[in-house]
């Protein structure tokens, strides 16, 4: 069980934890980590809409007949090694948030630029696969397999564009010296984002890619 | 390992000295909860790493059983370890193990409403509209 220490407002250390994790605010934890946390629960509910559109539609014969299936498109070991990218991604990322924690900033920038590196080389995994799937007729508006798989793995890639820029920019921060370890709460919300999109692949994979389509 | 938090209370000045020896505070104090965080080590996050990547090699050869096992069998297997998964880097890699239960429980409500939501929304429509 981990030691809360209610202040009267001055940093203290809990026995077993880190020093300055006091929290001056009405709900007593951290208003950025709160932000992010309820912004993902949101995301929870954003993602949701669209994986069950997905399912919804998701083996409709009569639709998928228009065009390609996804039993001819979909190329399983392709994705699986760029699944198998974004999944080190999130191990890099929390060994940057780890570096920060014990002062190690050599360390941090290289976790990070690992971690921007492998969520683009997911991106790029990604613009191939669209780019093969246009090329052999599968248009978003092709078939419901086309508009359902291009607006959800095609959000989900934004997603992961958007997490690639933000660790960019914590990556320039700390190399301008403007991220000391006191601000490590930076990298950790950066982390937050980072792993929950991971974990929407983690279930996007499963349902277009390995759930049988009869 | 840790988790979830306790409260201890400090009057303003005072520093805490350990666990259940904190003094009680003093009048006019405004409380504010500080969290202590205990996060694993660089070495447990990397055994994650090898228990994820082994649970997405074993999703990946479970696919291939199609036509071989019962396909219900297979989507309820696929979407077993898909929830391990989740769980691992939630807990772990998100420390939501060691987070303070605010954090933990937002993040619950958006899920539990998105399951509940979508859940209802998937066994109306794919019985009703679906099947015309």
């Amino acid at each position: 069980m981990a030691q809360a220490v209610v202040t009267t407002g001055s940093s203290e250390l809990a026995p077993g934890g880190h020093a300055d994790h006091s929290h001056d605010t009405n709900t007593g934890v951290s208003n950025p980590k709160l932000a992010i946390w309820l912004f993902l629960s949101s995301e929870a509910l954003f993602f949701g809409a669209f994986i069950s559109t997905y399912f919804l539609y998701r083996g409709r014969d009569t639709q998928f007949l228009k065009g390609p299936t996804p039993d001819k498109l979909l190329n399983i070991p392709f994705t699986s090694v760029t699944s198998f990218v974004l999944l080190m991604s999130s191990l890099t990322m929390v060994l940057a948030l780890a570096a920060i924690q014990r002062g190690d900033h050599r360390r941090l920038r290289i976790w990070l630029l690992a971690t921007a590196l492998f969520g683009a080389t997911f991106v790029g995994g990604q613009v191939y696969e669209f780019t093969e799937f246009y090329r052999q007729g599968l248009h978003l508006g092709t078939n419901m397999f086309g508009t359902t798989f291009f607006v959800l793995t095609g959000l989900h890639g934004a997603h992961v564009t958007v997490g690639i820029v933000w660790l960019l920019l914590v990556w320039s921060r700390s190399m301008q010296g403007r991220l000391p370890s006191e601000k490590s709460e930076a990298v950790e919300i950066a982390g937050l984002y980072w792993h929950f999109v991971d974990i929407v692949w983690i279930f996007i994979f499963t349902a277009i890619y390995l759930i049988p389509t009869h | 390992m840790t988790e979830g938090t306790d409260l201890v209370t400090v009057p303003a000045g005072e520093t805490s000295v350990g666990a259940g020896t904190a003094p009680e505070p003093a009048a006019g104090a405004t409380p504010v909860l500080a969290e202590a965080h205990t996060h694993p080590a660089p070495r447990q996050y990397v055994l994650i790493a090898v228990v994820l990547v082994i649970l997405t090699a074993v999703e990946v050869a479970t696919s291939y059983l199609e036509g071989n096992v019962n396909s219900n069998l297979l989507i309820v297997a696929l979407g077993v370890m898909a929830a391990v998964k989740f769980f691992l880097v939630v807990a772990w890699y998100m420390h939501m193990k060691q987070d303070s239960h605010v954090f933990r429980r937002l993040f619950l409500t958006g899920l539990i409403l998105a399951s509940v939501v979508y859940g209802i929304l998937l066994l109306f429509f794919s019985s009703t509209v679906l099947k015309s």
